[in-house]
């Protein structure tokens, strides 16, 4: 290789490579970063080679190896040029058809990236919305450059600066340069860079100085460095290089972590290459200048990012941080002035003497210019290295770059900073990012970590993490670092068991207040930011743990258990019947389901299962056991009277009273506890009937009514009695009750009454409620759709509607109109796919502006004689022939964490219905309760102690979905029976609050013997359904019940949660020992 | 047949070797003993000996002049180094916050369950060390594992078991027959273009290529296997590990030698032409597989 003597052989090497890169060939990109190779890019690239070396492609083709493009989830991946083509998650048997394509101008379709929504697919990798967003100064040259090839680099204007700023400026116009560029030092303090290389050019040149790039990315959930280091490294040393020459250095040293080995071997190889071309050493590119660059290797300690321990330890000791001043910039290493940049720091220069530092000032805002990368990680769809201009808001990186949440789970927070810095909740995301808006939110930029957090995230969880690290990253010198961040873990520790106290929260406030203000270096003095940003603005989860002792997040463990258990409200051992299942005891299987819940048959159909979502085999990645349909196994193989309930017997006459409104599994559940309670109980039902929404709204194909009506038979003893047709405010009032001798009153009268669209025109006859025609067809065998049917609403009862409409006789088409996309759909996404499957129509993004009655639909010129029979219509003051609707685009991210749905004026269409039902959501009908001394909400709900169920009249409680608005079953069932306990305890006089306690499991049952097979890899058993065709114009029910062997085999597909809790105390398996035997 | 895969990095430690105070001294001759080269003094011999033996810390603080607290304080306060030995495989569960908020613990927890170990400790049979990093930059694929230098990601904890019994097996262990990353090529001199390949000599059931070579005042042949990914040789003279030899085309006998450095070791690299196009260059230290196939 050619030793560059003069500025001129560069500008003719580079004139050179330019004019190689104009006759360039189509070319195939393989990214060989860390992330890649880890997804196993190094393969990719062997087969790719050995393609192009057998098919003798040489001459028409050619292939570049680099670092990091940022899209790390998507690796490996092949971007084809000049087409752009992104393909994703490449297999080696992909890469010959991608090779082909590109050879004759065609794309592979089926492995181009693809909208995670839409499927759409992209043709130009530019277009992504990922990479659309991003401002790629820094990271966009990774793509070009193969980064053990100097030659690459110089071909992209790489030492051109370096040429400009040695050929024609000075050292000192070197500094002010740099300082009117604004460039701010990237680790994360955001101390200015001009100044710093200022203050270093002054202090006298005696035996040397030094200049340090710090490439010690200690953070975890940061890796934007070491993806510089891996891609670019001649852009950190030619930012080195011009460095010296401005502040008259004369030694360089990158401190690179020793976790990353290939940086480290980059570096290396670009090091020599630079050397042997004359861009290092004595007399550079022969200017009498002199540089040299030497790579010092971390041996892993984090504090050796703080510049004082760094230090020491390229002097060879131990990394301790010293007191300050003496700054580094005047006593740095081994005594002489050193000053100390990060990595993107470095890399910035190059691009700041190439653009100018005027045009580098344009990018970002002011006091905050050019570009930031951040390592977008954690529960995001697009996670992977994102760079851009300073001064955007966290909600463009969070939303439009990272795509918004992974899955249902809504983003809470992001974490930026690293261990010192701290969580910004999702109320802030309109928060710009710039070094001081970061740090007035109580965290900080650092070097750019920023790890988005859901609600599966448990922020004392994360609080403890990161004092566990520190305190293990401690050097141990100052005493309060020391022991201050030993101690709030160990405070964090007992919240997150459920033994913390509130007393302990101010504690650890006070604690980390001290550490703050009494450490020596920035670790201590940051240190305590995650514990005080966390109770700064999730101080409610630390309240829920330490009061309540519940982890929402279903996240610490002491306080969940088994996670399928904790989830369920009724708190069914579900861990317990699985495994009784996989035994074959289907017998004692049952009396575990039923021990916990009055309506097993029910729920084994239409509970909305929130164990499964919370199954740790689904929340690790893996698909979630099918409870609901080993329930059903269950309890459609065993006789509900090998059950027998504990009852106590109350003698005399003196046995209390109590009234329960309303028949529905809240009701229900609340008289069947109350009656083993011994006492007597009276339930009032409006309708003719009992079972609430479980007879008259849920479809029969959902849920057979004999199951219903056979499960309701089975709870009414010689306790209760029963009283149809009665209504609350018509035929009673409360003090009515009372004045009969109840001595307690239990209101779950449910939320029944659908909210209107406010629009004209919803009294004409075509238009019903959800809940109007739901019951009018389950309740008396009325189907009141007919023709074309539109639904309006996202929810179950919308779904569900759709679903009986299709069933009735004279129904032509059902088409369901929802405002937002399929993925924010409410329904659960079952119901929505079986919808589909019946062939019910989805239009989506949608809303409907104006409903049209005849009048106005013959106005507008639209013909409706074919659908209606005009003669009945204007008898009723008109009848229903359409509606208009308006499309919608996505809008903003609203509170709930979806995007709001923005109508776009001009797509007006109409839609010819003959049958509209509104469902988008019900409230209760509960107008008469506010005359009767029990306060309402504004929805119209009661006001009620979430603990005790008590409203605002003595001895009156209330529960299930006239609290909590429309509501799941199980939710209705574990009201009902905490009903049962509040009114037991009122009527014996006791307090009524219980004290929270945590329930873990107890019972120890033996799992199986192991099988060869992987227990979790084995595919989940979907309960079979009939087939679509066939469950059309009729209510049989949809869904079946799992044989026996496929019951088995998924009870086996268990991780046995439980068995952590209950063989606590016996040794654990050790797979090792036994293989071994 | 199962071969090396050349390329990954080998995560295998020498374990239990008897401290050869030559080879220490070795290390710190070629760190001229300055004090700022500790670190990396410690580096290299924990490389040697997978930990930091205490007779070797002796040796290093007596040569270097520094009391045995000051190298024994260095040795305890940076994460890398071990006092103790390792086992034959090294898992690192990565803990860093993208990992532990994507459920890392769990896998931290199922890996000592089944091993029978708490992170950083050693199985009893030296099979295994188990440790937790702080981060390892994967983050985008987390929960990551990283056993004996390959990445693993997504990790679940029923992928576990799984892992351990292919770490057991060899992790480099690849089938040469099947595999599509292994593929003969055909080489040339790159003076004198005339072909190296020898039908006469098999290796790995494929025509091997031929050179001579020569080192300490030794000549003689050396057949490499021409299945690029395969690192199987055969030689007149057994060439010590870690021996830089120099290589020559038996035709033209003109030196094979070109401009790269090995970017892992140092030692120059052997060019030479691939038939079909490109240029494949190969480590000229014993037992360094570092090798780079160019399509220039």
């Amino acid at each position: 290789m050619p030793q560059l003597s003069s500025i001129d052989e560069l500008k003719e090497l580079q004139r050179m490579l330019l004019d190689d890169i104009h006759e360039s060939k189509p070319c195939i990109v393989v990214c060989a970063g860390t992330a890649c190779q880890a997804s196993g890019s190094s393969d990719i690239i062997r087969v790719a080679k050995r393609h192009i070396i057998e098919r003798r492609l040489l001459d028409k083709i050619s292939l570049r190896v680099t670092g990091c493009h940022g899209f790390c989830e998507m690796g490996p991946f092949i971007l084809t040029e000049p087409q752009k083509a992104f393909y994703v998650q490449v297999t080696l048997d992909d890469v010959p058809r991608i090779i082909e394509a590109l050879l004759s101008g065609d794309y592979v379709e089926d492995l181009l990236y693809g909208d995670p929504h839409t499927g759409k697919k992209y043709h130009n990798r530019d277009d992504i919305p990922f990479f659309k967003n991003q401002q790629r100064a820094i990271l966009g040259l990774n793509q070009k450059i193969d980064p053990i090839r100097i030659y690459g680099y110089i071909a992209q204007a790489g030492y051109s600066a370096l040429e400009a700023v040695l050929s024609k400026e000075s050292p000192e116009w070197v500094v002010k340069e740099l300082k009117r560029s604004g460039l701010r030092g990237r680790g994360g303090a955001g101390f200015p860079t001009g100044l710093k290389w200022e203050l270093l050019a002054k202090q006298p040149n005696g035996d040397g100085k030094f200049l340090v790039c710090n490439a010690d990315e200690g953070d975890p959930g940061a890796y934007m460095d070491r993806s510089v280091l891996e891609g670019n490294p001649h852009s950190i040393i030619e930012g080195m290089i011009i460095g010296a020459y401005g502040t008259g250095a004369t030694e360089g040293i990158v401190y690179v972590r020793n976790e990353y080995p290939i940086a480290i071997k980059h570096l290396m190889v670009a090091l020599r290459q630079a050397r042997e071309h004359g861009l290092l050493g004595g007399d550079i590119l022969g200017t009498g200048f002199s540089f040299d660059i030497k790579l010092v290797r971390g041996a892993g300690a984090f504090v050796c990012g703080e510049e004082t321990a760094l230090i020491r330890s390229i002097e060879g000791k131990m990394g301790e941080p010293r007191q300050r001043p003496p700054f580094p910039i005047e006593k740095g290493i081994d005594g002489k002035p050193t000053a100390i940049n990060n990595v993107e720091t470095w890399a910035n220069i190059p691009l700041i003497f190439r653009l100018g530092a005027d045009e580098f000032a344009k990018i970002g805002t002011k006091g905050n210019s050019g570009t930031k990368i951040f390592s977008l990680v954690g529960k995001i769809k697009n996670t992977g290295l994102v760079e851009v201009p300073m001064g955007i808001t966290i909600k463009e990186i969070v939303y439009d770059i990272g795509g918004g949440p992974v899955g249902k789970a809504k983003i809470k927070a992001v974490q930026t900073g690293g261990p010192s810095g701290g969580c910004i909740p999702a109320e802030r995301f309109d928060l710009p990012i710039d070094y001081d808006s970061l740090t007035e939110a109580g965290s900080m930029m650092g070097s750019g970590g920023m790890i988005v957090m859901d609600e599966n995230t448990c922020m004392v969880d994360i609080a403890k993490y990161f004092m566990n690290f520190l305190k293990g990253e401690s050097c141990g010198k100052c005493f309060t670092c020391r022991k201050g961040t030993q101690r709030m873990y160990e405070i964090l520790d007992d919240i997150s068991k459920g033994n913390g106290t509130l007393e302990q929260l101010d504690l650890l406030e006070e604690l980390a207040h001290v550490v703050k203000d009494t450490t020596m270096c920035g670790l201590g003095q940051t240190a305590p930011n995650p514990v005080l940003s966390t109770l700064r603005y999730f101080g409610n989860e630390y309240e829920r743990h330490v009061v309540d002792k519940r982890c929402d997040a279903f996240v610490c463990r002491d306080l969940v258990g088994a996670p399928c258990q904790a989830a369920c409200p009724l708190g069914t051992e579900v861990w317990r019947y699985i495994a009784l299942l996989e035994k074959g005891e289907y017998e004692e299987a049952y009396k575990v389901i039923r021990a916990s819940n009055p309506f097993p048959s029910a729920c084994a159909r239409a509970c909305d299962r929130k164990c499964e979502q919370r199954c740790n085999l689904g929340t690790s990645g893996g698909e979630a056991i099918t409870i609901r349909a080993l329930k059903r196994f269950v309890t459609d193989r065993v006789d509900p009277s090998v059950y027998t309930p504990m009852r106590v017997v109350r003698e005399g006459k003196g046995v209390p009273r109590v009234a329960i409104v309303g028949t529905g599994p809240a009701g229900l559940s609340a008289a069947h506890y109350l009656s083993l309670l011994g006492y007597k109980v009276t339930l009032f039902e409006v309708e003719e009937e009992p079972g609430g929404m479980l007879i008259s709204c849920i479809p029969a194909y959902r849920l057979p009514q004999d199951v219903v009506r056979k499960e309701v038979e089975s709870l009414l003893d010689e306790n209760i009695t029963l009283r149809c047709g009665t209504a609350l405010g018509r035929d009673m009032t409360i003090d009515d009750l009372f004045t009969d001798g109840f001595k307690a009153v239990f209101l779950a009268i449910g939320a029944d009454k659908s909210w209107q669209l406010d629009l004209e025109g919803e009294t004409l006859e075509g238009v019903y409620s959800s809940m109007e025609f739901l019951k009018a067809f389950n309740l008396r065998g009325r189907e009141l759709a007919g023709g074309h049917v539109g639904i309006i609403g996202g929810g179950n009862s919308a779904v569900d509607a759709a679903r009986v409409a299709i069933r009735q006789e004279n129904v032509q088409s059902v088409t369901l109109i929802y405002r937002r996309t399929c993925q924010e759909m409410p329904a659960y996404a079952e119901e929505v796919e079986a919808a589909l499957e019946e062939g019910i129509k989805l239009e989506t993004l949608v809303s409907p502006v104006k409903i049209r009655y005849i009048e106005a639909a013959l106005k507008e010129g639209i013909k409706v004689e074919t659908w209606v029979s005009p003669v009945k219509i204007y008898a009723q003051n008109g009848r229903l022939v359409g509606i208009e609707c308006i499309r919608n685009k996505l809008g903003d991210v609203d509170s709930s964490g979806r995007r709001r749905p923005v109508a776009v004026p001009g797509t007006e269409f109409s839609i010819s219905l003959n049958t509209l039902i509104v469902a988008i959501g019900e409230r209760p009908d509960s107008d008469c309760l506010a005359s009767m001394g029990v306060d309402l909400d504004k929805g119209g709900k009661p006001r009620v102690d979430a603990r005790t169920l008590c409203t605002t009249r003595q001895g009156v409680f209330a529960g299930g979905d006239l609290v909590t608005g429309p509501n799941t079953v199980v939710d209705a069932i574990a009201a009902g029976r905490k009903a049962a306990t509040v009114i037991d305890r009122y009527l014996r006089g006791k307090e009524l609050r219980e004290l929270p306690k945590v329930t873990l499991p107890e019972v120890l049952i033996q799992p199986a013997e192991a099988s060869d097979e992987e227990p979790g890899e084995a595919a989940r058993a979907e309960p079979p359904t009939r087939p679509a065709e066939s469950r059309k114009k009729n209510f049989a029910e949809v869904e079946m019940t799992l044989s026996a062997e496929e019951a088995t085999r998924e009870a086996r597909r268990c991780l046995r949660c439980d068995l952590e809790f209950t063989r606590r105390e016996n040794a654990e398996g050790n797979r090792v020992a036994v293989r071994k035997e | 047949m199962t071969q090396d895969i050349a390329t990954r990095n080998k995560g295998d430690v020498h374990v239990k070797q008897e401290v050869d105070t030559e080879v220490i001294l070795g290390i710190l001759e070629r760190h001229d003993k300055a004090r700022g080269a500790l670190i990396a003094v410690l580096e290299e011999i924990q490389a040697q000996y997978g930990c930091l033996p205490e007779e070797a810390l002796r040796t290093v603080a007596n040569e270097m002049g520094r009391p045995l607290v000051d190298v024994y304080g260095v040795a305890t306060f940076y994460r890398s180094f071990s006092l103790q030995p390792r086992g034959k495989h090294l898992i690192s569960v990565c803990l860093g916050t993208a990992c532990h908020v994507r459920g890392a613990p769990r896998i931290a927890e199922e890996f000592e369950r089944q091993l029978g170990i708490k992170a950083g400790e050693t199985t009893p049979d030296e099979e295994f060390t188990l440790e937790t990093v702080n981060c390892l930059g994967a983050c985008a694929l987390g929960p990551v594992v990283v056993i004996d230098g390959h990445y693993f990601s997504k990790i679940r904890s029923s992928k576990v078991g799984q892992l351990i019994d292919d770490a057991l097996k060899g992790l480099d262990k690849i089938e040469i027959g099947e595999d599509k990353r292994i593929f003969p090529i055909d080489v040339s001199c790159p003076r004198c273009n005339h072909s190296l390949m020898d039908e006469s000599l098999t290796i790995d059931d494929h025509p091997s290529i031929r050179v001579s070579v020569s080192f300490d005042h030794k000549h003689g042949w050396l057949r490499l296997s021409s299945l690029y990914g395969s690192s199987s040789i055969r030689a007149e003279q057994d060439i010590p590990i870690g021996m830089v030899v120099d290589f020559f085309c038996p035709h033209c006998h003109a030196e094979l030698i070109g401009s790269w450095e090995c970017p892992m070791c140092g030692a120059p690299m052997v060019p030479m032409i691939v038939r079909g196009g490109g240029m494949v260059q190969i480590c000229s230290r014993r037992g360094c597989n570092s090798h780079m196939l160019d399509l220039i």
